[in-house]
């Protein structure tokens, strides 16, 4: 008996492992009727409005099902499910022609109606990417023309509600009470160019098909699917992804296997949140005193070996059409800096720290791995800014936290000094109202500072105002004032890259201003569409 | 009879109560320590997001997600296998869980069962040739591999077998999607399989090796072995006959207490391997702070734990009956 169990646990050894290595030989590789994105995450919830995970891969899952009446591409807006828009200043409204003989996935016809319900629908059932409070209403003024009526003038209207508010089928919602508990097949119905199939959340995939009557053409493909890898060189290299966001120096070796490698426009930056509501964080002069401390360039180069570049001031970059170049700035200057925190009244003690009345100067500087583009980044840039800061007489506290727990400390303004960063600097200027205004008090990365009058009054204008002009030399306004008050300081804006294979035939690219509200990351439908 | 029923009121009914008021704790336990993670949903979601909320927004959206009602109304859910809905994919957690579970127990249950088995017999055969070169060598090397905890021998197999070599896939537990037939599917998972469970293999199989050994040696100085050899025995017959299986019950007991931690015990190797699990729920739910979740997860899993300590007291008393005898 025991000879007969020895030998059965050896064989039983050896069928086991020539079960786990046989396969290597028939893994499965892509057909080429599929196209494959991997990222890291994998999961970023169910493809429908109210299911999608925040944040732009979220956003962008949901989008191949669901669209627009307006689109981007790599030139600006272009026609989704509107062929044509214009804008009634008298009547501050924005009409929209719908395009003609366009079905919802399950069959039924698209009309101006679904218009007019989506946005009823997103008042009641408030849809988090899309604020339609500056929406009087909407009305169909016929079968494929619809008119959205303004409150009062809202610049940011295309880039917010017209090319980011996914269209919904009202023949299926006008069903549904608890937009978020919906999980029937047809909560999934759009009229975007896939169709949606299953999604793994246990494995973080997805699965959509092509929709052979998009009012666009057929796409390219028949199969689109993400899945969730942990190594996007590997992934790529293996033909398990055909596209994928890779680490800047990853570059040149894809190149060379001959992947095409795309460069995002400067739309993410790291940013150092101040409590600007506790002294001495309180005085504009010690933030200043900061920023002479900081030298963005050694942090780009030490903790991201040179791939990167140094953040204006003003938030926006150069890549931005309404930057400002003469947005005061900050060069390392650390004489300078000391200069400063001496007519503050600090003192360096023997150590060669500051102090006043015998109190040290200390901060406390939170850091967290951040998401950038659907990919979790480590890097050194707490430590760098750390010695920085050391450097010029300031004792440092380094606290390295999870991010939700860094975010609930910044988010409850229990924190001194913290390392975060945000995407969305290439959409619209709104995002300054979002990321300075204390409106808005929902996010970790806003300064929420309103401590400025003309600042504030100036955030609140520029959302009013229609003429491209006038608008352009606010926003020039507000990244002069916001970069002299400092109420935080961005850091630098990461290289941020994607490598597809072009032997699939198809062309990434990254979107003029980003995708809808101004998502950085080159999957943009308009791709797999033949036109 | 009488005296039967008696000992299971005093002995049995015992466990079965103090089980039940474990059960109980843990239920507790389960709902209240997920609600001291710092931050909540909101934050954790909407907070560094594309979204950026307004106070009103925001105030609205933590009503909608700080629904609890108490203490009293979790249990009764609990008792109603009704675990809520996820806050992350508004879907039932209980679909969640079981769509990973059956990954967690592929994973944890092989690397277990082959652990023991190759770890049991390398024990036993190492404590027959006791002081041989290939006992020593047994004893140094698994001593050595005892001490490497998991998340290091799965980054060095990742490095080598899956980015160097690219013999195994990095991540995953099956091509997404691929149009394949039943046989070439089941190799496709046992290939994306192979790094995880030979990293927990690694894991698990020096205690399993060392613990038999260690065990066996006591049990073949015992009088009855010296019997049955002079009875002029098959060795083999002596080993696994007469000696091994009391050298066994040490060993059940690790297996059991190691298959009691399969939930969590998975976490680090599903992460480093992208493997779709328990431990990638469960890990994915507290970075989003996803509160139904996290509190299914660790109810089961206390529960898991519970029920095998539990069913442990019962496997003794099969495997030695002195235990049964004693009580």
């Amino acid at each position: 008996m025991p000879n007969r169990f020895l030998r059965f646990l050896f064989y039983g050894m050896l069928i086991l492992c020539g079960f786990l290595i046989f396969p290597s030989g028939i893994s499965a590789q892509n057909s080429s009727a599929d196209i494959r994105i991997a990222d890291s995450k994998g999961d970023w919830g169910y493809p429908n409005p109210y299911k999608h995970y925040p944040r732009g891969p979220g956003y962008l899952r949901m989008a191949w099902v669901f669209d627009t009446l307006v689109w981007k591409d790599q030139n600006g807006y272009t026609p989704a499910l509107a062929r044509a828009w214009r804008y009634d200043p008298d009547s501050l409204s924005f009409i929209f022609e719908l395009q003609e003989g366009v079905l919802w996935h399950d069959g039924k016809p698209f009309t101006a109606e679904d218009v007019v319900f989506t946005i009823e629908y997103f008042k009641k059932h408030p849809y988090p990417w899309v604020s339609l409070d500056k929406v009087a209403g909407a009305e169909a003024r016929g079968p494929y023309e619809v008119s959205i009526k303004l409150k009062e003038p809202y610049a940011p209207f295309m880039a917010y509600i017209g090319g980011t508010m996914p269209i919904i089928p009202q023949h299926i919602w006008k069903k549904v009470d608890d937009p978020k508990r919906v999980q029937a097949p047809d909560a999934f119905i759009g009229s975007g160019p896939f169709k949606f199939v299953d999604f793994d959340n246990a494995k973080g995939t997805y699965l959509y098909e092509a929709n052979d009557d998009y009012y666009m053409g057929k796409p390219a493909v028949n199969r689109l699917i993400y899945i969730k890898a942990k190594n996007p060189l590997m992934t790529l290299l293996s033909g398990k992804a055909d596209l994928v966001n890779i680490k800047p120096d990853m570059a040149g070796h894809l190149k060379k296997k001959g992947m095409v490698v795309l460069e995002s426009p400067r739309g993410w930056n790291k940013k150092l949140m101040i409590n600007h509501r506790k002294p001495p964080l309180n005085d504009k002069r010690f933030r200043k005193a900061l920023a002479y401390a900081i030298d963005q360039q050694e942090i780009i180069d030490k903790a991201h070996r040179g791939f990167g570049s140094s953040a204006s001031f003003g938030l926006l970059s150069a890549d931005h059409p309404f930057y400002n170049p003469d947005t005061p700035g900050y060069p390392h200057n650390p004489e300078r800096a000391e200069k400063i925190l001496g007519l503050l009244g600090y003192q360096k003690n023997q150590a060669g720290f500051f102090e006043k009345n015998g109190v040290p100067l200390k901060m406390e500087v939170l850091v967290s791995n951040i998401t950038v583009a659907g990919e979790s980044m480590a890097d050194r840039d707490g430590e760098v800014l750390k010695k920085q800061l050391q450097n010029i007489g300031i004792a440092v506290d380094l606290v390295n936290l999870e991010q939700a727990t860094a975010d609930a400390k910044v988010r409850n303004w229990a924190f001194d000094l913290a390392i975060t960063g945000h995407g969305g600097l290439l959409g619209d200027a709104t995002i300054l109202n979002r990321m300075i205004s204390p409106k808005f008090a929902g996010s970790v990365n806003s300064a929420r500072y309103g401590a400025n009058r003309e600042l504030r009054d100036l955030l609140d204008s520029q959302r009013k105002e229609m003429d491209v002009r006038k608008r352009k030399a606010m926003v020039y306004k507000i990244q002069a004032i916001y970069a002299d008050e400092l109420p935080a300081i961005s850091l630098y804006y990461p290289a941020s890259m994607a490598a597809y294979n072009p032997n699939k035939g198809i062309a990434w690219y990254y979107t003029k201003g980003g995708i809808a509200l101004g998502i950085p990351i080159a999957q943009n439908k308009m791709s797999l569409i033949r036109r | 009879m009488a005296s039967a029923s008696r000992k299971f009121i005093n002995n049995d009914l015992g466990l079965v109560v103090t089980f039940c008021l474990a059960a109980l704790l843990m239920t507790f336990l389960s709902y209240g320590l997920p609600r001291f993670l710092p931050g909540d949903f909101v934050t954790a979601t909407y907070g560094a997001s594309q979204v950026t909320l307004t106070a009103e927004q925001e105030s609205a959206l933590r009503a909608y997600y700080g629904q609890g009602r108490g203490f009293g109304h979790y249990l009764s859910r609990v008792a109603r296998f009704d675990w809520g809905y996820s806050y992350v994919f508004e879907t039932p957690v209980s679909a969640l869980f079981f769509s990973a579970l059956p990954w967690t127990i592929l994973l944890m249950g092989s690397a277990h069962v082959i652990s023991m088995a190759i770890g049991f017999v390398a024990g036993v055969e190492a404590a027959w040739r006791r002081n041989s070169p290939f006992e020593k060598a047994m004893v140094g090397g698994m001593t050595v591999l005892e001490g490497i905890p998991e998340i290091c021998t799965g980054v060095i197999l990742l490095f080598v077998f899956a980015l160097q070599l690219q013999w195994f896939p990095a991540a995953g537990a099956e091509t997404a999607y691929a149009e394949k037939d039943f046989l070439a599917h089941v190799a496709d998972v046992g290939h994306h399989l192979a790094l995880p469970l030979c990293t927990l293999i690694l894991a698990y199989f020096p205690g399993n090796f060392l613990l038999t050994r260690n065990s066996m040696i006591m049990v073949i100085m015992a009088d009855y072995i010296k019997t049955a050899r002079a009875k002029g025995l098959p060795a083999l017959r002596i080993r696994y006959v007469h000696a091994a299986r009391n050298a066994l019950l040490p060993v059940v007991t690790r297996f059991g207490m190691r298959l009691a931690f399969m939930i969590t015990g998975a976490l680090v190797v599903e992460k480093i391997n992208a493997y779709p699990g328990v431990g990638t729920l469960l890990y994915n739910a507290i970075a989003a702070r996803d509160l139904p979740v996290i509190q299914a997860v660790v109810l089961m899993s206390s529960l898991i734990i519970l029920t095998i300590f539990f069913a442990l007291e019962f496997v003794y008393r099969f495997i030695d009956p002195r235990i049964h005898h004693a009580r």
